[in-house]
């Protein structure tokens, strides 16, 4: 079972902070629906452990005009699953969460938890990078924002410098005429997906496609971006054909794991799959919104 | 959803009704006391440590240092047990408590530990010095058929474990009269038996000569006979008391685990009671997994489709120990020639030790491999002949025998009802089967298709010379009753049937009795609850036992009312004069009377079963001829799903219906309840999603997330048919209810997957990327055809 480990568990920002600054080694725990299968199984046996599910001041989803979307890092899933506000201005990240796990792991699963994992499987990163977010960072030093696609490094690695946390993630309004999908392969109702594709697209007044994100999980070591198949798109009046190439491409540049789900090979035909089905989701939004 | 109306059959007070669950109110409300429940003063935890090697000889445990640990209070090797090995029966005795001189599988048990804690046990474990000289090993039946291959056991050269050889028949001259004679090879996966409550014991020693045994198992008279011979002890001295058990399934909550044995000589080591919980993962490695095996079918039929004749090769991987191989792969081949007449059949069968966990029983056990293949290939064959798959099923199925009749197959099977033609009949018509043909139904990337197939299942299982199921019902001075039984509830809900039948039989209410689960010390002797044989020859048992008690009972009322006893009858708890029911008294009356009238009478009555060894004798495994069961039970399934063309994902629709001929449902609510969850859930989880997949040995998928388990969205509920044949050898005409209808669904799913889809998975699980890839083939097949 897990290893022993020193447990604190904070109630502010600050004392966390605090604590993380005096614990170099230290692991933050959120919800800890990922890393404790990870502690049970030995992967990884942390010394000191820092608990802040207990933050509250770090759990809200806030709308605003001209701000955009803000989410606290220790927002449960299924708080952002059933938010009205979310589900009104951003259905993608309602319907994402919907498919994630059970909901007795969403109940307690966090929102920063899930995306400070660093777990390219997860579908909360790509939705976000489709959607352009970004994260606050915070430490005793201060607060930095990033770009979530510049967030994950490298499997189960985030780009969290040693005293740091995340405690925001912002989303900006979108667009006029965007529309953003997300679609996964699973088995079973709230499987990993095999393969997971987000997409984003933007059409001007003419209804062209002025911009378009595609962002593929379980497809590479992180979020993999599929930049020439976003380019295949941009520019263009969009139908059935270019969204079954932007998959070709997005395919060819993914580099997929082999395991008890899928092997790479079949992986990649499902990103043809994937792309096509979520860009056509957002195509539709974008011509409707 | 399908909704399945409460129904009502015979006349009964209680039975061939909707009966409450005896064990409903304890279970929902906690008080359910399970084995990992129990706590003693001074208990002990103990843990088991385990080999990091999947085939290796040990060369030295060294123990000193866990010794020396704090907390611990003993530690035991397999050399503490003198020699002693055990299996299935006399001849495969092959495995140790602990591994003493070579580990077979990954994760095997070579020594344990009792500490204060579960801590210091763990702890404890990790401090036992083991050295090993790794070996090379068999991890798949092609390399362990191999010559020269390393041997898993030195003693069995080729590495098997299994093989039979039988011939009924002349296959060969019926193959050559054959109109079409079709070969497939199928494939089905090592499978976990979905038990949610890992085993777990607590054993102490009241004193150095008796032992008390606290465990989950489904078949407690296995540890008393095994306990016994292991710690030298006379059967007297052994206690097993059987606590709510969570589910079951067949294999290791029947047989022994590491932990049994360790937990027994820990507390005999240290004097105090040991507590060893299994966790899910060690479950998930190294527990009992149903066989992967590989089946080549050879089928002949005439030109209309009637069976002529068929050769089955059955090839298993029996993994590093024989526990139960030699009845699986009897059970595999045995019942062959039921549900459709087959008046030709062989049958061969090679099971090798392999470096993996070993297999055995599952529910649906040996039948549903070769009932899958069978089925599958009967629908190619239909295709093939332009037969509908009803009406090549209807065709070929045994007719169900006049009464004071029976069906004898070529095996020397013999079977008194058979409701296959009904079942079939009853479920083309509930799907509406024939307005569905040749209708395609496609939206989208979604094809869907609908599958059906029949099965059969053996009940009353018949396995060694004692097959007697026994109880004691005993009547409390103020009508209460106690029904003591040697028969174990692993979830079937044999409690509540047997307490149904001692009630119905004495003219009381179900409230009135309180069963006794299984204490050796005082309870009778019983082969245990596996092969569908608890409600068949239990449930003779306590219909013989109420008889006794009734008897006893109706002498006394007799007396009181100056008639005879056979004019005195009891019902809803009156005792009247037949011929004038207004010459009465109540239940308890009667029993207060008969207890308390000079010199008062103790009223005990006993009773066991007979129909399992009076029939028509024993199977001969080595032959494969005779009666493996006291009666067989029979099913027809139907079953709609959903491809994605796309992706290869296949889900079930709610569309589903079962029949299913249990001679007489005696509980409509357990029956329907079991063939949904235990036979229709538990088969789609077969066909589609679950399959342990192995590397070297090591279990890639030991969690319940990525070992893919079906929950209520992924199989829906399914309407269930009851078809009632009431069969002579079952308890007011029962057989098996569900084990039968385990192994129609896999048959049934594959067949719909071809019906949506044209193409054929002939390897289970149809996982999303084997029906991709053939979907695949299928589509560049049909465009290479078209450039020609």
């Amino acid at each position: 079972m897990i290893a022993d480990f020193e447990y604190f568990a904070p109630k502010t920002v600050k004392e966390a902070l605090s604590l993380l600054s005096q614990y170099k080694e230290a692991k933050i725990i959120a919800g800890g629906q990922s890393l404790l299968v990870v502690l049970k199984q030995r992967l990884f046996s942390p010394e000191y452990l820092i608990d802040i599910k207990g933050i509250s001041a770090l759990d809200y989803i806030n709308y605003e005009e001209g701000k955009g979307l803000r989410i606290g890092a220790l927002t449960p899933h299924r708080t952002i699953e059933k938010s009205p506000v979310i589900q009104k201005y951003f259905p993608v990240l309602s319907e994402m969460e919907n498919n994630i796990a059970t909901i007795q792991t969403r109940n307690w699963g966090t929102i920063g938890g899930n995306i400070c994992h660093g777990d390219p499987a997860g579908d909360p990163a790509p939705v976000f990078i489709a959607l352009k977010a970004k994260l606050k960072l915070a430490s005793l030093g201060g607060e930095r924002v990033i770009d979530m696609q510049e967030f994950s490094k490298d499997y189960l690695e985030v780009a969290l410098d040693p005293g740091e946390m995340l405690s925001e993630i912002q989303i900006p309004k979108p667009a006029p005429h965007t529309g953003t999908a997300h679609d996964k392969l699973m088995v079973m109702k709230g499987d990993m997906g095999i393969i997971g594709a987000a997409v984003s697209i933007v059409l001007d007044s003419k209804g062209k496609c002025e911009d378009a994100r595609i962002v593929l999980s379980n497809a590479a070591s992180v979020p993999l971006r599929a930049g020439k198949a976003e380019k295949k798109l941009i520019g263009k009046v969009l139908n059935d054909a270019l969204l079954a190439e932007a998959g070709e491409l997005a395919s060819a540049e993914a580099d997929p794991p082999a395991d008890v789900h899928g092997s790479a090979e079949y992986r990649r035909e499902m990103v043809k799959v994937f792309v096509r089905r979520a860009a056509a989701k957002a195509l539709e939004r974008a011509r409707a919104a | 959803m399908a909704e399945t109306k409460s129904e009502v059959f015979g006349n009964f007070s209680i039975l061939g009704k909707a009966i409450p669950r005896v064990d409903a109110r304890a279970k929902v409300t906690g008080e359910a006391k399970y084995a990992a429940d129990y706590e003693f003063a001074d208990m002990l935890w103990g843990q088991i440590k385990r080999s990091p090697y999947p085939h290796a000889r040990i060369l030295n445990i060294d123990t000193s240092k866990a010794e020396r640990l704090p907390g611990v209070k003993a530690v035991t090797t397999g050399k503490d047990f003198g020699g002693f090995k055990w299996g299935w029966s006399g001849p495969t005795r092959d495995e140790e408590p602990l591994a003493v001189e070579k580990v077979r599988y990954l994760y095997e048990g070579v020594a344990a530990v009792a500490a204060v804690d579960e801590d210091t046990a763990n702890e404890a474990c990790d401090l036992i010095e083991v050295e090993y000289e790794p070996l090379p090993g068999v991890f798949d039946v092609l390399e362990a058929m191999k010559p020269g291959a390393p041997l898993v056991h030195e003693n069995r050269p080729g590495n098997i474990c299994v093989e039979y050889h039988w011939n009924f028949g002349d296959v060969d001259k019926a193959f050559a009269e054959s109109y079409l004679v079709r070969e497939d090879t199928f494939q089905t996966p090592r499978m976990a038996k979905g038990y949610l409550e890992p085993p777990a014991v607590v054993s102490y020693w009241p004193d150095s000569n008796h032992v008390v045994y606290i465990g989950a198992k489904g078949s407690p008279y296995f540890p008393y006979r095994l306990l016994s011979r292991c710690f030298n002890l006379p059967l007297s001295n052994v206690r097993i008391i059987t606590p709510i058990i969570g589910s079951d399934f067949g294999g290791t909550k029947n047989d022994m685990t590491p932990a049994d044995y360790s937990a027994v000589m820990l507390a005999k080591k240290t004097g105090r009671p040991v507590k060893i919980v299994t966790s899910q993962y060690d479950v998930l490695t190294t527990d009992l997994r149903r066989h992967p095996m590989w089946l080549t079918v050879k089928t002949g039929v005439t030109k209309d489709g009637i069976l002529k004749a068929t050769y089955l090769k059955a090839v298993a991987d029996g993994g590093a120990y024989t526990r139960m191989s030699p009845l699986t792969m009897m059970l595999t081949g045995c019942l062959t020639t039921l549900p459709y007449k087959l008046p030709n059949y062989k049958y061969d069968c090679y099971n090798y030790f392999t470096n993996n966990p070993s297999s055995a029983a599952m529910r649906g056990h040996g039948l549903y491999h070769s009932r899958f293949a069978a089925d599958v290939q009967l629908d190619m064959i239909a295709e093939e002949l332009g037969l509908d798959p009803v009406e090549i099923r209807m065709k070929n199925a045994i007719e169900n025998p006049e009464p004071g009749k029976v069906y004898t197959a070529v095996n020397d099977v013999h079977v008194a009802t058979c409701g296959v033609q009904e079942c079939i009949e009853k479920v083309a018509e509930a799907v509406n089967w024939k307005a569905r043909k040749g209708k395609k139904k496609v939206e989208g990337s979604k094809a869907y298709g609908m599958g059906f197939a029949a099965a059969t299942y053996n009940s009353g299982t018949k396995l060694s010379a004692h097959n007697a199921c026994a109880a004691i019902i005993r009547v409390c001075e103020d009508g209460s009753v106690n029904y003591l039984t040697g028969a174990t509830d692993v979830g079937q809900g044999s409690d509540t049937i047997m307490c149904a039948i001692a009630a119905e039989v004495l003219g009381i209410g179900l409230e009135d009795i309180d069963l006794k689960r299984v204490d050796t010390a005082f309870t009778p002797v019983d082969p245990g609850s596996y092969g569908s044989r608890v409600t068949v020859l239990a449930g003779q048992a306590a219909r013989n036992a109420a008889l006794d008690v009734k008897q006893q009972l109706l002498e006394v009322a007799a007396q009181q009312f100056g008639v005879k006893p056979e004019d005195v009858e009891i019902k809803n708890k009156q005792v009247f004069v037949k011929s004038n029911p207004t010459r009465n008294m109540s239940w308890e009356r009667l029993v207060r009377t008969a207890c308390y009238d000079t010199p008062g009478k103790v009223i005990i009555g006993r009773g066991y079963s007979t129909q399992g060894i009076s029939l028509l004798g024993l199977a001969d495994f080595s032959k494969g001829v005779g009666d493996i069961g006291t009666n067989y039970s029979f099913t027809a399934e139907a079953n709609e799903v959903e491809v994605d063309t796309e992706t290869g994902v296949v889900k079930c629709t709610d569309n589903s219906v079962i029949a299913h001929d249990c001679g007489f449902p005696l509980n409509t609510q357990a029956v329907e309840s079991q063939v949904q969850g235990g036979a229709y859930h538990q088969g789609i989880a077969a066909a589609i999603y679950e399959e342990f997949k192995m590397d070297s040995g090591q279990t890639l998928n030991a969690n319940l997330i990525d070992y893919k388990r079906p929950r209520a969205y992924e199989a829906p509920m399914t309407q269930v048919i009851h078809v009632l044949t009431n069969d002579p050898y079952g308890p007011f005409g029962a057989k098996e209810a569900s084990e039968g209808s385990c192994c129609s669904a896999p048959p049934a799913i594959v067949n719909a997957i071809y019906n949506a889809t044209g193409v054929w998975i002939k390897d289970l699980p149809t996982q999303p990327e084997k029906v991709f890839w053939a979907l695949k083939a299928k589509k560049e097949e049909k465009k290479g055809r078209k450039k020609k």
